[in-house]
């Protein structure tokens, strides 16, 4: 058996339509990661996700999970694979447990293991204790957990999760972090996609970064920033007047440094050492704030497309004049 | 497959259940039917003997008796409610049947098709959970409508025994996997739930009213009787009263041959085209 989870070669889909949503994907996720794909709506995430866990059939190319192929063996593949889709796929006038239930039936499971299983999900999806509560009575966080739990009632060795995290408060995101990291710990191998880049970051062993139907990187959230650079120390002095002052002080020590509007801008290897030497060199200027500014895979994603991965956001000029 | 298929059946019913107001309306829905579509259209009272024929014993009696001739002839009793309910059982089978595709709808618009499509579970199993569904339901409703149609004055005939009430029920369940096959294989093919309601709505009433239902073909003008002729509901219908209240039917086997033929069909023709439907996306 290889290595690898999930194989994708050359993967291409053109909808009835004529839409366009994969251009030839290609990206091999391994065992017990945590993979992300990273992109903007409409990029193809949910797309390969759907092809994957065998809902949609490609129009070209090759993906098999735990070496099965997706099409000609799909029934081989559904057995191994849990797909949390991005919408609420639950009955809400049914019980969380009656919910779980009915998906590990679904599996095969008798009533006696169906009933363990349902159980020993809701437990580690922490709904045990709303277990017995109608779904309509639920939180956002709780119905997304419980989305997670219908399919892991059955144990499956890799779990689909496409975007999980939508639409969620952050206190209910970070939980839900933790829980994925859980199931990582726990052997289960995650296929993730997300357009926050937060999110990729922080559970991804590797990342690939997809944009109109393609791949166009893919690494460790480390190595995919170091492709906009080291770190940098952003420093705003009081009066603008002295960025100059600043830029040439911090020149003469050696230092790659540039203006960014009013703030200098100072690209470091290791910043969060280098800062105290910095400040120091500007000791005799006032300054309003310093800071180090990591790399994030958003700036990543800037580099290479040209574009923010969530553009739904108005800009504040055009704002304005809808607000009169 | 089967265990799939009751697990599919078994989410139905307890959805069907669980949504009380729902499930309580429903229940009440055949009483409503019955209570207001067969009291109000009670043609006895039209035939009222007119005032002077009513002072007389003689003439009254004379009118009375040509009145229940005539209706003995059309509907085979000489009560029209009695005639009606037993019609009413198959239309409400009927309209029953559009909750196939409601429901298919919903599952395909909620992503709960999604999910199920992920799971190893035969794909056929998805869509005999619907059929079956609605049989299970037809079957609770139907048993409410007769029994409330009785205690109403609805006259089964003289001597019934278990296997004319299993012949209407087979005949009613008939009626519901047939219509709920057809609604399937629209709903799995349909993008918005209008086009079943608004289908629905275009089959159901002239199924329903071109039909022996609710009144005897041999009255409707000849292009109607026609149509009604050939409808199924109508052989449907007429096998029911049968069963029930014991009018004669032309052509027993015939009817049954013809219900049978059709409905099985519709079953397979719906169960093909919706496996093809989840197969090849």
């Amino acid at each position: 058996m290889s290595e690898y989870a999930i194989e994708v070669e050359d993967l291409r889909k053109v909808y009835p339509g004529g839409v366009e949503a994969l251009r030839g994907v290609s990206f091999r996720v391994r065992k017990g990661e945590i993979f992300s794909l990273l992109g903007p709506n409409g990029a193809g995430k949910t797309t390969t996700v759907r092809i994957l866990s065998t809902l949609y059939k490609p129009t070209g190319g090759v993906a098999r999970v735990l070496g099965y192929d997706v099409v000609r063996e799909s029934g081989k593949v559904r057995r191994v694979i849990g797909v949390v889709s991005q919408e609420s796929t639950s009955d809400d006038e049914m019980t969380g447990f009656d919910n779980v239930y009915i998906q590990a039936r679904l599996y095969g499971l008798s009533g006696e293991e169906a009933r363990r299983a349902a159980w020993e999900a809701l437990r580690f999806m922490g709904l045990e204790n709303a277990a017995n509560r109608k779904v309509s009575t639920y939180s956002g966080g709780m119905k997304r957990r419980l989305e997670i739990a219908m399919s892991l009632v059955h144990t499956p060795q890799v779990l689909f999760l496409d975007e999980p995290t939508l639409g969620l408060d952050v206190e209910s995101r970070r939980e839900l972090w933790k829980l994925i990291l859980d199931l990582k710990r726990r052997g289960v191998t995650i296929l993730l996609t997300t357009h926050y880049m937060e999110e990729a970051d922080r559970l991804s062993d590797r990342v690939a970064i997809i944009n109109e139907g393609r791949i166009i990187a893919v690494g460790t959230p480390e190595e995919l920033k170091k492709k906009v650079g080291g770190e940098a120390i952003h420093i705003a002095p009081m009066d603008p007047q002295d960025a100059d002052k600043i830029i040439e002080r911090l020149k003469s020590h050696g230092y790659d440094v540039r203006k960014a509007g009013r703030i200098v801008v100072v690209k470091v290897d290791d910043a969060s050492r280098r800062i105290t030497e910095i400040i120091k060199l500007v000791e005799d200027v006032e300054v309003l704030e310093v800071g180090v500014v990591k790399p994030n895979l958003e700036e990543v994603f800037l580099l290479l497309t040209g574009r923010r991965l969530i553009e739904e956001e108005p800009s504040t000029t055009a704002r304005i004049p809808t607000r009169r | 497959m089967i265990g799939a298929t009751l697990t599919l059946l078994y989410r139905e019913i307890k959805k069907w259940v669980n949504r009380k107001p729902v499930f309580v309306v429903s229940l009440i829905t055949p009483i409503i039917w019955i209570a207001l579509f067969g009291k109000s259209l009670n043609l006895q009272s039209l035939f009222q003997p007119p005032p002077g024929v009513a002072q007389n014993p003689a003439f009254a009696s004379v009118y009375k008796s040509m009145v229940e001739k005539r209706m003995l002839e059309l509907f085979g009793t000489t009560d029209y409610f009695t005639y009606m309910s037993s019609g009413m059982l198959v239309a409400f089978s009927l309209f029953q049947g559009l909750f196939s595709g409601v429901s298919i709808i919903f599952d395909k618009r909620l992503g709960y098709l999604d999910r199920l499509l992920v799971t190893p579970i035969p794909r056929i199993s998805i869509w005999a959970s619907k059929i079956l569904a609605v049989i299970v339901r037809v079957t609770v409703l139907s048993t409410i409508l007769l029994v409330v149609a009785i205690a109403m004055g609805m006259q089964l005939k003289e001597g019934i025994g278990l296997v004319d009430l299993l012949g209407a029920w087979l005949v009613i369940v008939l009626v519901a996997a047939g219509i709920s096959s057809l609604y399937a294989m629209i709903s799995f093919y349909a993008s918005h739930q209008e086009v079943v309601f608004t289908l629905g709505n275009l089959l159901n009433l002239p199924l329903m009213f071109a039909s022996s239902a609710l009144f005897p073909v041999e009255q409707m003008p000849s292009w109607m009787q026609k149509i009604a002729k050939a409808n199924p509901v109508t052989y449907a219908a007429d096998l029911v009263r049968h069963y029930l209240i014991g009018r004669a039917v032309n052509d027993y086997w015939k009817s049954i041959g013809l219900l049978v033929a059709l409905v099985a069909v519709l079953l397979v023709l719906s169960a093909w085209l919706s496996v093809r439907w989840m197969e090849s996306r």
